[in-house]
């Protein structure tokens, strides 16, 4: 097991090391820079300025030595400064994680915990109304783009019934746990309705599928409960593409989160990447996206390593075997 | 799972109280990214600075400069301009002004020459990273005359010498430390590192709170010297999607939406129809002249009668009228009419689709095919219409104007980028094939030298540099620009104006479209709010801001 | 085994008695006709899609414009079949290519495993967590005239429908290829499996007639689920600016312009909108149904 996980760990900083020059190297082939939209909106501000400014900022400088450099810096602990935010990127960073934690964090789990006791059940009654019913709703989550269904949610229950805030993280003046708790309310229904529709369509899927091998007919022949087959048997099967899924959607869910942040004005990493890519804020760019790779990473690892759990046939050692 | 829905029920049945009237909730379409007046600029920082700084000079809502932090403007009339030559011969200008007796930092400190010596020696210094700096280039010296009057000794004499707004004022007492190195400044500012520091603020309000990416807390600054504001705290709150936006403003979320920069005008007239009822709605035309550059190295643009034709096909005047409810005036040209230099005997180009037709056919491009001409060589009338991808107005009218060009023939292609690719790429370097559509943003009376002299053109010569980005070369605009600068007797200034409207619109370099607005969305009980419609915003008179029941 | 061709008529039987399966071909099959017959209903009304009235702006429905107008005027029926013409060719392109690389880098990398695994699988990994955005900016500014594209493609409106069609499929195939190479992981293990490897079968065909067939059912899935993915995900690159650009019309660009206008003309909203929801949920059922009938283990 150990050299497994060190090979692994081995495998993800070569990758994280890859993508890191991936995006630097990205972000510098985009043509243009902010400073020169602020010459649009300001009558004063010349050309000769925009150069002194990109000079500051290290603009002129080879995409290669500002790559090894900022390299090095990093590999001291040095992440250096958010050229937009003009304070530390792990400080800008570290405003924004905890806020995407929580919203993900909280969606997710939610969505889990509809979709594995909902999957099953219309797993265990195909072709039923409820089946159809539980299908036709997960369709409907599905089938929303996601900015419009924040929109109709701010419209339903902010403007037409002001039950809840139509956006931001706190009441100001506010803010108790309870106020932010009520923020988070349509933010994270949001998000959950995106995701949950797919995660029970997996857990139904694979379900229906694990109810029909050999096994699960013997332990039925047996004479078990359909309880317990389903708890005891079927469900550690059912679970092995939904930890594949869950494992991926770790990346996904940080673009989900960019339209829910922008939509909600939530003030999470989501929107904070998304700016720092198109404002060439490197430093901070970097340094979110390395976050979530790494987060990414971690539940690739953690589905890879779940399926072993999950499912004994297949062998961490497989690789070896073949050699 | 019943406990869960219990907690739902429990918070959505959870009202909180409407916020009471000493407190005002703005919205705006963009969070400030930093807090130093002088490092970058961006709309969403001056519009939140204005309530807790106060430039030295401002044009106001009239568009007529005007002292916020000092006395008096320098003229030669009262003394306080005075002509002189610089070391080295050329024609400078020394003016004298005095800092406001009454005038404190929030800590109580007294604004004094000394800010004023230290921002321009932050401001000379190339590391400090300050975004305009054409200001301090030309200052030479300061000179303190006692703690509240200094002259700035200029090298550069112009007509506009009295307003020195780009000088932001910083405390010396608080930054001179954070400056030991300058080249890390703007990190160390206090503005960025101690943003509710009292000592930095000087406005009617100072900054209390700041929650990144959220909102900015002010509340009223007891050391402000001037009229008393009325509301005990502002609140800013940032929030980019205008759907959204609106949604808050509906919700209560936010009690009014900020004409600088919240909706566009369509946007705006989009949420009236439904709600024009709940709120007033005042629409401000502005400074910012929507265009359309024409690569003029393109060899179909270099006669002039394809430029006219261009312009004749389009119908601005329904777009105004129509898209805009004629709150987005028509141009004739880059000077505002609202400017008090407007010439209004100038060439304009109404709608006549008829008139275009024959000058296209008189240029050489009569011969038709499927409905597109083409000239004796055999050429396809297709040109390009680049502008910003996903500025919903701009595309809308690329769109109607595809479509009314169609008529006369021509073939419009639309193609655009994203902002930063089209301007930092595309159009300051001149890539674009045919026509480019954006906006300038001016000042009253500002000089158009960059746009329009010939030794702006941008080229690997000059680096880049310039913003003459049609490629325009006329011997005798470049000789009013030059005057302009210098000749500064009020009659004689007037007709260099006149005269450069009146070549620019004969000549048309580049076809101009209208004149973009600010659309306020303000709560029935808000009043005192005036809107500007050049770059000073209306929150530098945020005192006279009050709610009447 | 049974005969190929009695397979295929039990599949076919299989997959009839999927009523919403078969209802939402039906339904995605009018759709594409109709937005096929675009031009022709054009011909038909006497209108196209792309003229602009500034004098009937958010019209309601009238005779002339069966659905009424958009907020420049031009005719929304037409406008929603152009869009849906664009919407389903990219989503449809887009998938199939994403499922044909992902399938094969998958199968690839799950039977012969080892370092070839660790190496795709990482690299896949990679793509994964690529940043989409800067690719997508990057992209969209690339002068393609200078990759030596002809002058009919360059200057084509549509050339922002090549380029999202492309990006989709560069990094869209990792699902498709996670999924394959894990159930390549399973069946590997599978008797039937084994004893082909035994009988001293070639990779290539156990990975052909072993492998794939009974790895089909998760591509289907996902391709299908990806298909409407890709619609949704189309709507989304509008809302950040760079989507199917003007004035090519796409269901995507419009829902995302009309949020603006939800509360003078919510109708512009709702019907892309609408369809949107349709063709994603009519897509999602039709991979149900083909799960059903092609899964070889699922009863008669």
């Amino acid at each position: 097991m150990f050299p497994y996980i060190a090979g692994r760990l081995f495998e993800s900083i070569i990758v994280l090391l890859v993508l890191s020059f991936a995006v630097y190297g990205l972000i510098g082939l985009m043509p243009g820079d902010p400073i020169d939209l602020m010459i649009q909106g300001d009558p004063k501000l010349t050309p000769a300025d925009a150069k002194r400014l990109k000079a500051l900022h290290g603009l002129d400088q080879p995409i290669l030595d500002r790559y090894l450099a900022w390299l090095g810096n990093a590999m001291q602990g040095d992440f250096g400064y958010s050229r937009n935010h003009s304070k530390p990127a792990i400080d800008v960073i570290a405003g924004g994680i905890g806020n995407t934690v929580l919203l993900l964090g909280i969606s997710l789990i939610l969505s889990l915990a509809i979709a594995v006791p909902v999957g099953v059940y219309a797993a265990l009654r195909p072709y039923s109304k409820t089946d159809y019913i539980v299908n036709l709703a997960c369709f409907a989550g599905i089938s929303m783009p996601p900015f419009w269904l924040a929109l109709l949610l701010i419209i339903l229950f902010a403007v037409v019934l002001k039950w809840l805030p139509a956006g931001g993280m706190e009441t100001v003046g506010d803010g108790s746990f309870l106020d932010r708790l009520h923020h988070l309310v349509l933010p994270v229904i949001t998000l959950t309705i995106a995701s949950v529709g797919d995660f029970t369509r997996f857990i139904r899927a694979s379900m229906l599928q694990t109810l029909r091998y050999d096994f699960i007919r013997t332990a039925r022949a047996k004479g078990l409960s359909m309880t317990r087959v389903v708890t005891g048997h079927a469900l550690r099967n059912a679970l092995l593409p939904l930890v594949t899924i869950v494992g991926l959607s770790f990346g996904r869910l940080f673009s989900g989160a960019l339209i829910t942040e922008t939509m909600f004005a939530w003030h999470g990493m989501g929107k904070m990447i998304y700016d720092a890519i198109l404002g060439n804020d490197y430093n901070l760019a970097l340094i979110g996206l390395l976050f979530a790779t790494g987060l990414t990473l971690i539940g690739n690892f953690l589905a890879d390593a779940g399926y072993v759990w999950l499912d004994p046939r297949v062998s961490l050692a497989g690789r070896e075997q073949q050699q | 799972m019943r406990r869960i829905g219990l907690a739902l029920i429990f918070l959505l049945g959870v009202t909180f109280p409407a916020a009471a009237k000493d407190t005002l909730v703005i919205g705006i379409s963009q969070f400030p990214r930093n807090f130093n007046p002088n490092i970058e600029s961006m709309l969403a920082k001056s519009y939140v600075l204005a309530m807790a700084r106060r430039q030295l000079t401002v044009y106001d809502a009239d568009w007529k400069l005007v002292c916020l932090l000092c006395t008096v403007l320098p003229s030669y009339e009262n003394g306080r301009a005075v002509n002189e030559l610089t070391a080295d011969g050329k024609p400078g200008i020394a003016v004298t002004y005095t800092i406001h007796p009454d005038a404190v930092w929030g800590d109580g400190v007294p604004i004094t020459t000394k800010d004023v010596q230290f921002t321009v020696e932050a401001g000379q210094n190339r590391k400090s990273g300050f975004g305009n700096s054409e200001l301090y280039k030309r200052i030479t010296k300061v000179e303190a005359k006692d703690d509240k009057t200094f002259t700035l000794h200029v090298n550069k004499r112009t007509c506009d010498y009295a307003g020195i707004a780009d000088l932001g004022l910083l405390p010396a007492h608080i930054e001179r430390p954070n400056f030991a190195d300058p080249a890390e400044y703007r990190h160390r500012s206090a503005y960025e590192t101690d943003t509710t520091n009292p000592g930095l603020w000087y406005g009617p309000y100072r900054v209390s709170k700041v929650v990144a990416g959220s909102y900015i807390a002010l509340e009223q600054n007891p050391k402000w010297w001037g009229k008393k504001p009325a509301f005990k705290r502002i609140i800013v709150k940032a929030i980019e999607n205008t759907a959204a936006l609106t949604a808050n403003l509906l919700s209560g979320d936010i009690d009014y939406i900020a004409g600088e920069l919240g909706l566009t005008v369509d946007q705006a007239l989009a949420f009236q129809k439904r709600h024009g009822d709940t709120f007033d709605f005042t629409y401000k035309p502005g400074l910012i002249y929507e265009h359309i550059d024409l690569n003029l190295d393109n060899p179909v643009f270099a006669d002039v009668r394809v430029r006219r034709a261009l312009l004749h096909a389009m119908d601005r005047d329904a777009i105004n009228q129509q898209l805009f409810q004629g709150h987005q005036p028509v141009a004739h040209g880059q000077t505002n009419p609202l400017d008090e230099v407007y010439e209004p005997e100038i060439s304009k180009y109404a709608y006549d689709p008829k008139r275009a037709k024959e000058l296209l056919a008189a240029a050489g491009w009569s011969q038709m095919r499927k409905g597109v001409r083409h000239n004796a060589k055999g050429e396809r009338l297709q040109l390009e219409l680049m502008t910003t991808a996903g500025n919903k107005s701009r595309e809308l009218i690329q769109q109607v104007l595809q479509s009314q060009l169609r008529q006369v023939g021509v073939d419009l292609r639309i193609r655009n980028e994203p902002a930063r690719v089209f301007f930092g790429d595309t159009v300051s370097y001149r890539k674009f094939r045919d026509m480019a559509m954006f906006a300038w943003i001016s000042a009253p009376r500002n000089i158009p030298r960059t746009t329009l002299h010939s030794d702006q053109i941008p080229s690997a010569d000059n680096g880049w540099s310039g913003q003459n980005y049609t490629g325009f070369k006329n011997p005798e605009i470049d000789t009013v620009i030059e005057d302009m600068e210098t000749v500064c007797g009020e009659k004689e200034n007037l007709a260099l104006w006149s005269r450069l409207q009146r070549i620019y619109s004969e000549a048309l370099p580049v076809l101009p479209l209208y004149f973009r607005a600010n659309a306020y969305i303000v709560p029935k009980w808000l009043k005192g709010i005036v809107p500007t419609g050049h770059q000073f915003s209306s929150a530098l008179w945020i005192e006279n801001w009050h709610a009447e029941q | 085994m049974s005969r190929p061709q009695s397979i295929a008529r039990r599949m076919g039987r299989r997959f009839l008695q999927h009523r919403l399966a078969v209802g939402s071909l039906v339904a995605l099959l009018l759709l594409a006709l109709l937005s096929i017959g675009a031009p022709v209903a054009e011909s038909l009304l006497g209108l196209d899609s792309e003229t602009t009235n500034l004098f009937q702006r958010s019209q309601p429905p009238s005779f002339e414009h069966p659905l009424g107008t958009d907020e420049i005027g031009r005719d929304l029926l037409l406008r929603l079949l152009h869009g849906g013409r664009v919407s389903l060719a990219v989503a449809v392109a887009a998938a199939l290519a994403s499922a044909i690389i992902g399938t094969a880098i998958g199968v690839f990398a799950g039977y012969y495993g080892g370092r070839f695994d660790a190496i795709l699988m990482r690299f896949t990994d990679g793509v994964i967590s690529l940043p989409l955005l800067p690719l997508l900016i990057v992209l969209a500014a690339i002068d393609l005239s200078k990759l030596g594209l002809p002058d009919s493609v360059t200057q084509s409106e549509d050339v922002s429908l090549y380029r999202i069609i492309a990006i989709i499929s560069v990094v869209g195939w990792t699902t498709v290829a996670r999924l394959v190479r894990a159930e390549t992981l399973t069946l590997k293990q599978r008797e039937f499996v084994r004893a082909a490897v035994a009988q001293g079968a070639t990779g290539g065909r156990i990975m052909r007639v072993h492998i794939l067939p009974n790895a089909v059912s998760p591509i289907i899935v996902a391709t299908t689920l990806s298909v409407g993915n890709i619609i949704l995900f189309e709507s989304v690159l509008s809302f950040l600016g760079l989507g199917i650009q003007p004035p090519v019309a796409s269901w995507g660009n419009m829902l995302t312009n009309a949020q603006e206008l939800i509360w003078s003309a919510p109708q512009l909203a709702v019907w892309p909108g609408l369809l949107i929801f349709v063709t994603v949920i009519a897509f999602n059922f039709l991979g149900d149904g083909l799960q059903d009938a092609l899964d070889p283990r699922a009863a008669d």
